[in-house]
């Protein structure tokens, strides 16, 4: 893995970013900024399963608002972690946090498209019984977390050093 | 005391030389600011739409809000108070940035923004609560507030790059050495 980020920073693609100092800035803002409508469109979803917010709408109409924007958000995120990761290779594939955070982020996403899968099939179920059941609501707060702890790894990843010798970065 | 002097005692707290000295308080402050300022943005956004016309249109705006807004508050509480851990841990770096005042500046026409528009069209939302598109005042003041959230994203994450952060950035990118 080291000697791919290495040869991914020398392409031309990652010396382009890398020699264009705004480039990192402007897409990590553009992370971010994504990163709060996927955060925004899950906490509401969440919100209405725990019977805390939109109880005048019905769970197929929380998350015909919400999900469009989780999807678009997330193609978002997706191309700009894209360059990053050309921009600045070994910083993030050479990062315990970077990994951790994929991890978190398959959990993430496989459990909203078969939560919408499910709920889709078997609709009358969702909204009359299954949204009440302990097991639902519990996902819920779940599911906000696994976002929460992507959250806070993304950022560790600017700060390697917290995980000392655990720690991915070849010794020089 | 003059200003720089109260800056300085800031820098020299307890506190402040606390979070400085430690490998974690730092880091964890940033990453919990981060998810603070998302959950804004992610909130505000829901409201601002639905102000806009563009999303929830089916929803009184009375409803979408009673939905957001106290979450939104909460997480701009938690935004603010990591936000003041990290400015103490380099008080007068952060005051002298530029980017951090234009930073400052535009969370304050946010909230005239907002003053503006709870003191005129929201006084009149039983109106317009059930229109799809609100009149133009409530729209004019969800695009500022969009624009003024994404900018606040924008200049936070350049305060970054240009304050040089706490720790000692290897591979990481600094702007500082541009002019080196």
């Amino acid at each position: 893995m080291h000697h791919f980020a290495l040869w991914l920073a020398q392409s031309r693609a990652s010396l382009a970013i890398q020699t264009n100092l705004w480039v990192i800035p402007t897409v990590q803002s553009f992370h971010i900024a994504g990163i709060g409508i996927v955060m925004g469109s899950v906490f509401m979803m969440d919100l209405r399963i725990l019977g805390w917010a939109g109880q005048d709408q019905t769970l197929s109409q929380t998350a015909r608002r919400f999900g469009p924007w989780l999807w678009g958000a997330l193609t978002v995120l997706l191309s700009t972690g894209i360059l990053m990761v050309v921009g600045e290779p070994v910083r993030e594939l050479m990062s315990l946090a970077f990994w951790l955070k994929m991890s978190m982020l398959t959990i993430g996403v496989s459990t909203a498209i078969l939560f919408q899968h499910a709920l889709s099939r078997h609709e009358r179920e969702w909204e009359q019984s299954r949204v009440h059941l302990r097991s639902t609501r519990f996902l819920a707060m779940l599911t906000f977390l696994v976002w929460f702890s992507i959250i806070i790894l993304g950022r560790l990843i600017a700060y390697d050093s917290v995980w000392g010798r655990w720690s991915l970065m070849p010794v020089n | 005391m003059d200003f720089a002097n109260f800056l300085g005692s800031l820098e020299s707290s307890g506190l402040a030389v606390t979070i400085r000295e430690s490998l974690y308080l730092f880091p964890v402050i940033e990453s919990l600011h981060v998810m603070g300022l998302t959950m804004v943005f992610g909130t505000i956004a829901i409201l601002d739409l639905r102000l806009l016309g563009v999303a929830s249109t089916h929803r009184p705006f009375t409803k979408v809000a009673s939905d957001v807004v106290r979450w939104t508050w909460s997480a701009f509480g938690l935004t603010v108070m990591t936000g003041l851990l990290m400015f103490i841990t380099n008080a007068s770096g952060y005051f002298n940035n530029l980017q951090f005042r234009w930073k400052m500046a535009l969370l304050a026409l946010g909230g005239i923004n907002m003053l503006i528009f709870e003191l005129t069209t929201g006084r009149t939302v039983r109106r317009w609560d059930q229109d799809a598109i609100p009149p133009f005042a409530g729209r004019f003041a969800g695009a500022l507030s969009l624009i003024f959230w994404i900018g606040v994203i924008f200049l936070g994450r350049w305060v970054g790059f240009t304050t040089g952060g706490h720790v000692t950035p290897g591979l990481d990118i600094n702007l500082d050495n541009l002019f080196k």
